[in-house]
């Protein structure tokens, strides 16, 4: 058995055989790509491990520092200070254990980097990644699936938004003709939809949304507002066609679900608490881009059926106007009574019911901006 | 035992009682730091993330020997020997078949209760697989821990939740959804009443549950020749849960009175509705996030008490005296600082919970760890689920 050549870098640690919970006092130093534990106790027993077959630690500066042999023994050292002067002595300043990821977390410096890049990654997949997944998610999607989401949230806005439409069965079936004839008229693109009317009362008022599978709903205060205009209301219909047509309203449940899947591993343990923040968070900047695209379709569809895209602007100043008198008769009514608590939360709660209708029509981006690209 | 004795008649030069003498605490220290784990974490995370999570079990395997060793049992730090490839075959496993599980329910509710029935039948496989591989892989002076609980034994707390939820499937299947809206309304019928009689049951079931499954756990744990046992009977769990649910009370009586008290205050000192509403809001606000302040903190402190002062093997006794209000305030104060820091605290409030929960047990040993030696090798029985765990390397944290 040989000792270790004068000058070679040694450190005494404590050595587990893996069978015996005793720990036997060694000496330990690196030769021929070998690691030697040189038992103090026992003089003259050397155990000799390849350097590679060593599991070595990482280095941190808490912690005890404990390699692992490949036949099951510990080494264990409580100076964790010395051990790492030790791995750097011993071989000439390269260390054991190290790695791209022990010089990145043992550095502030790098750790900053790496939190500006997670940070980074984070906002761009936040801002494209998810929407870029969602689409494609939904575009692969078997159709049944956006059908039966589509199915399934009209079956709720009905059980608790919605009722039946007070319009007469003629009438109705005049509107459908004239949509019908009007989708006829555009060559080539066949899309399935099915057209509903319903009464939605105050909260909702004149307005008209899609769901996923092709469901197009119509409020009787729409065909109210604008039925001394039938070409309005045709451009509204065929602006939700669009969103039909684009699988907006499957793309939007995709990307809300995704960001919400997102946002609750980023967060991890608050998620109950804050599971109700992607909704809010997501849908203004979606839905700006959505209407966009619809509003396209909207005014495709009404050149290739020979109206005038103009038709569109009746829509956006009867709906703006009946807005803006509900607004002051709100605060009329706030003016002149004043509110319980009951009545607060009984609002709230309307609002918050209001706010299941994000794909509603009279939503972002800025009117104006949008009747300007009707107006060309 | 009989080495012990043998010990004892020699070594006993004091003439003191000598099993009394013997017995010697063990303190239980965790060093980690916040700062030091930050670090760490981002990097974990930076890696994972570029690599698309495929670098999480390697993530996991250095976060677990990070924390392992920082934890020091009588001044000798844990190991851990997990192969993080190994890991990485069983993050896959549990990836297919969690996605597999989540997928299913969407296409239909045929295919929904097929996954439900299958993930029910493996689950408990995969609980036990996952504690043979941690504690398998989690070692103290050289000596591996092992646990020893058979297959059988881990499907016996899952039962009757088990029993419970097949109830509830198959009534729906028969009779249609709970809840069914009926012109306009939700239905209340036959099914919804038997739904809520066994959602009912199986919360009253949930402490027994909870007891089986703790005695299983602990009454596995082996290390040298030491064996677990827990004394936990249902009866202090449903005990614990009543007082869980009196604090509930007394937080919801909280939130009443200060909305209320918000609201008298607004109605009548400044004689502003709006204030008084928002008041009652703010009032209402604080008291649900109490709900989550201080309901989470002290079941978990409790029952930590509960579970590892009955828990002894044949020469330890195990004592721990975690404070509510020192985990409550914890707790409270890590939310904060997480929530203002966006989450970028997260590593910090970890080491410090950590610590806390480490540092208030501690162990008290007849006799001397130095003299302890592997056990004679767990028993051959199951060496296929050992094998599944060890192959998978299954890890769902303990």
């Amino acid at each position: 058995m040989t000792g270790q050549a004068s000058g070679t870098p040694t450190l005494l640690a404590d050595y587990f055989d893996g069978r015996s919970a005793r720990a036997r006092p060694v000496r330990l130093w690196l030769e021929h790509e070998q690691l030697v534990i040189h038992d103090q106790d026992l003089d003259g027993v050397e155990r000799r491990y390849p350097i590679r077959q060593v599991q070595w630690p990482e280095r941190t500066r808490h912690g005890q520092r404990q390699a692992q042999l490949p036949d099951g023994g510990v080494l264990s050292t409580r100076d964790a200070v010395g051990w790492d002067d030790w791995t750097a002595a011993a071989t000439q300043g390269r260390g054991l254990g190290g790695g791209l990821a022990v010089r990145w977390f043992s550095s502030w410096r790098h750790s900053v980097v790496a939190l500006g890049v997670v940070v980074a990654v984070g906002a761009v997949v936040w801002q494209w990644g998810v929407p870029a997944a969602a689409d494609t998610i939904a575009r692969h999607l078997p159709a049944s699936v956006g059908e039966s989401i589509g199915d399934e949230s009209m079956d709720q806005l009905d059980g608790y938004l919605l009722k039946p439409s007070r319009l007469d069965a003629q009438a109705q079936q005049q509107w459908r003709a004239r949509f019908a004839a009007m989708v006829a008229s555009q060559p080539g693109e066949s899309t399935s939809y099915e057209l509903h009317f319903r009464d939605a009362g105050d909260t909702i008022g004149p307005n008209a949304f899609a769901l996923p599978g092709g469901h197009i709903v119509v409020t009787d205060a729409l065909l109210k507002l604008l039925g001394d205009q039938p070409d309005a209301v045709l451009g509204v219909l065929a602006h939700e066609l669009g969103h039909v047509r684009e699988q907006h309203g499957l793309r939007l449940t995709m990307r809300a679900s995704l960001s919400g899947a997102l946002l609750g591993f980023a967060i991890g343990d608050f998620s109950s608490l804050l599971a109700a923040a992607p909704a809010a968070l997501t849908h203004a900047s979606y839905s700006r881009d959505f209407e966009r695209e619809a509003d396209a379709q909207a005014k495709r569809l009404l050149i290739d059926s020979g109206r005038s895209p103009r038709a569109m602007l009746l829509p956006f100043e009867r709906i703006g106007a009946w807005r803006a008198a509900r607004t002051a008769q709100a605060k009329a009514e706030r003016a002149s009574e004043p509110k319980t608590l009951g009545r607060e939360v009984g609002e709230h709660a309307k609002a918050g019911a209001g706010e299941l209708l994000r794909i509603a029509f009279n939503t972002h981006p800025a009117d104006e901006e949008r009747m300007k690209f009707f107006e060309r | 035992m009989q080495q012990h004795e043998e010990a004892a008649a020699t070594g006993g030069l004091t003439g003191w009682p000598l099993s009394e003498f013997r017995k010697r605490k063990l303190d239980i220290q965790f060093t980690g730091s916040g700062s030091e784990y930050f670090r760490i974490w981002i990097v974990n995370l930076l890696l994972t993330i570029v690599t698309a999570s495929l670098y999480w079990p390697f993530a996991k395997a250095r976060r677990i020997r990070y924390f392992y060793a920082n934890t020091l049992i009588d001044g000798h730090a844990l190991s851990f020997h997990g192969d993080p490839w190994k890991m990485f075959r069983g993050h896959l496993l549990l990836l297919v078949l969690m996605g597999t599980y989540s997928a299913a329910g969407h296409f239909s509710p045929m295919a929904g209760l097929i996954a439900f029935g299958v993930m029910a039948a493996i689950w408990p496989a995969l609980w036990r697989a996952g504690m043979q591989f941690r504690l398998g892989n989690t070692g103290w002076r050289g000596l591996r821990f092992g646990f020893a609980g058979t297959l059988k034994g881990a499907y016996g707390p899952a039962l009757p939740i088990w029993i419970c939820s097949a109830v509830i499937l198959l009534v729906q299947m028969v009779g249609g959804p709970a809840g069914l809206p009926v012109d306009g309304k939700p239905r209340f019928g036959m099914v919804e009443k038997v739904v809520l009689l066994v959602a009912g049951a199986i919360l009253l079931l949930t402490p027994w549950v909870i007891a089986a499954a703790k005695r299983y756990q602990h009454n596995g744990y082996r290390i040298a020749a030491q064996h677990g046992e827990l004394r936990l009977g249902a009866g202090p769990v449903y005990w614990l849960s009543l007082k869980t649910l009196g604090v509930t009370l007394l937080i919801t009586i909280l939130m009443l009175v200060l909305a209320g008290a918000g609201f008298a205050i607004g109605m009548f000192v400044l004689h502003s509705p709006k204030f008084a509403s928002a008041a009652a809001v703010v009032g209402a606000m604080v008291g649900y996030l109490l709900y989550f302040a201080l309901l989470g903190p002290f079941f978990t402190a409790r029952f930590q008490n509960l579970v590892w002062n009955g828990t002894t093997t044949e020469d330890l006794s195990f004592t721990s005296q975690l404070k509510v209000g020192a985990l409550t305030w914890l707790t409270l104060k890590n939310w904060v600082l997480t929530l203002i820091t966006l989450g970028l605290y997260r590593p910090f409030a970890v080491v410090h919970t950590t610590r806390l929960r480490l540092e208030a047990v501690s162990v008290t040993m007849d006799g001397d760890p130095e003299t302890w030696v592997a056990g004679q090798g767990s028993a051959p029985q199951d060496a296929a689920g050992e094998l599944a765990g060890d192959f998978f390397g299954i890890d769902m944290g303990l």
